[in-house]
């Protein structure tokens, strides 16, 4: 009995200096959620994405996103959707280049109920796009919990993952997107909306971005070519 | 006899050239924005998407035949009435000027009929019309650029329809288009009642035509008042079909106030021709 309590502590005390270790060494806990994604190479998966944007009235679509290497990815439909042009694989590219980004740990963070590590990633150079990214780290499952990347050309999108079926690759089962939409204003004899008068009504600058994930088909066989077929428009 | 004289209208009609200028305008002008479209439609996807495109990516396909369609029927919907008036101005007015109404109206048949057979006829060449740009517009720009979701710019926004919602909304917005143009094809014959030679009432249109439009489209405080009662502002109501959630308010306002123009110049016009002193 006495031995089995001493293992126990012993396994707690390895656990709690490893997570601060890695915790500490941003660079050391960066490199596990990679490895964790890293274990699904190619997959695909069901998505629907539901929009709550000013300006744009959509609604939900269910689609099947591929993904290739954490860097390439085809969203397979025809319907009209939307995406946010930054931020949906951005940190997966953030995780893989560990040689043009300095991992700084800054702190300690409750993001609904899990502990979180958060670390700022900062480009070594400054002609890239981006300009900050802060990552908040579930340590424990070594997942990417929230992420909040600024970049020049997209300014600042926040992004929110959480995870079910698939925490064992890192996959979230749900992702939101909390994105900066600038004023919309176009000239009446492009709309044509001839009748209508006045600025527009909403004054919602941020929109969200949901997307759920479901029934993932990991390290599937996809070709290059897939994800370099031309879109239509 | 009313059947019958409808025949006889249409047939006259169909012997006129002019009447087929107007259906050779839609195939023309539908031809270059097809072959517009076809070439650089992704130029005016930029000025469409190009608001957001900092901040948002939009996926799949959105040029496609019901954009294309949607933007035919936007930039041709304001320039049919020009080409009715044409047609339906002339009704009675080219009678009178070649001498043949004197011949008519000896008919056994009633000034009334004549009338009404008139604006039918004026009514099934409107028809004709509308459905040569639907065929022009939503089936030939399908065939060229297939289906799919429309996304529709207005002015506050953008509003994306799912394909399988969007042939009700077309056949809808065709039907209240298609009133519209009846309003103007009998504020035309109305004034065709008035005048002894073609060129008055269609000029006379076209000028009602363009200046309602203006002060329709003058954000100006002066005309509020009286712009909710123009028909030119109801011209475009067909747009309402196009907006989430449906403006049903809107919708059954533009119908009435369209109806009720239709009804008041009709009146006018069957006052003014069965007291009519036939002198050419």
């Amino acid at each position: 009995m006495m031995h089995l309590h001493l293992t126990h502590r012993m396994i707690f005390i390895v656990l709690f200096y490893s997570l601060s270790f890695s915790a500490q060494n941003p660079r050391v806990l960066l490199h596990l959620v990679n490895a964790k994604l890293s274990k699904a190479k190619t997959y695909s998966v069901d998505v629907e994405i539901k929009v709550d944007l000013p300006y744009i009235t959509l609604q939900p679509i269910q689609s099947k996103l591929y993904v290739k290497d954490h860097k390439r990815f085809k969203l397979d439909t025809k319907r009209i959707a939307v995406l946010p042009k930054q931020g949906f694989l951005q940190f997966n590219t953030l995780l893989t280049d560990s040689i043009h980004y300095t991992a700084l740990f800054q702190a300690f963070e409750i993001i609904k109920s899990v502990k979180t590590v958060v670390i700022n990633v900062i480009p070594n150079s400054d002609t890239g796009d981006v300009i900050l990214a802060k990552l908040w780290i579930d340590a424990i499952n070594q997942v990417v919990v929230k992420t909040q990347i600024t970049t020049k050309s997209s300014g600042t999108v926040k992004t929110e993952y959480q995870y079910g079926s698939q925490t064992a690759y890192g996959l979230p089962d749900k992702i939101e997107f909390l994105v900066d939409v600038k004023k919309f204003k176009i000239p009446k004899a492009l709309s044509a909306d001839i009748n209508t008068s006045g600025t527009a009504k909403t004054q919602k600058k941020t929109g969200v971005i949901q997307v759920l994930l479901k029934n993932y088909a990991i390290n599937i066989n996809v070709n290059d070519s897939f994800f370099n077929s031309d879109k239509k428009n | 006899m009313l059947i019958k004289c409808i025949y006889n209208e249409l047939l006259k009609i169909a012997y006129k050239p002019r009447s087929y200028i107007g259906i050779a305008g839609i195939i023309i002008i539908n031809a270059i924005i097809l072959f517009a479209m076809k070439v650089d439609g992704s130029f005016y996807i930029s000025l469409v998407t190009g608001q957001f495109e900092q901040t948002l990516a939009f996926e799949g396909g959105i040029l496609n035949g019901n954009l294309v369609a949607f933007i035919s029927i936007q930039m041709l919907i304001i320039h049919v009435p020009l080409l009715i008036a044409f047609v339906t101005g002339d009704l009675i007015s080219g009678e009178s000027a070649m001498g043949t109404i004197r011949l008519l109206l000896t008919k056994p048949v009633s000034r009334s009929t004549i009338l009404w057979s008139k604006f039918f006829a004026s009514a099934i060449y409107t028809l004709a019309v509308i459905l040569c740009l639907a065929f022009m517009s939503l089936t030939l720009g399908k065939i060229l650029f297939g289906a799919g979701d429309l996304i529709v710019l207005k002015f506050d926004g953008l509003v994306v329809f799912q394909e399988q919602d969007i042939n009700w909304r077309f056949l809808c917005g065709f039907s209240l288009a298609f009133l519209s143009l009846i309003t103007v094809a009998t504020l035309a014959l109305t004034l065709s009642c008035y005048s002894e030679n073609s060129i008055g009432p269609i000029v006379a249109t076209m000028g009602i035509i363009l200046v309602f439009t203006i002060i329709g489209s003058m954000d100006v405080p002066v005309f509020d008042r009286i712009r909710p009662f123009l028909f030119t502002t109801h011209m475009a109501a067909w747009r309402y079909f196009f907006d989430t959630p449906l403006q049903t308010k809107a919708i059954l306002h533009s119908i009435f106030i369209l109806t009720s123009h239709c009804v008041v110049l009709l009146g006018i016009a069957f006052y003014k021709f069965n007291r009519n002193d036939i002198l050419s």
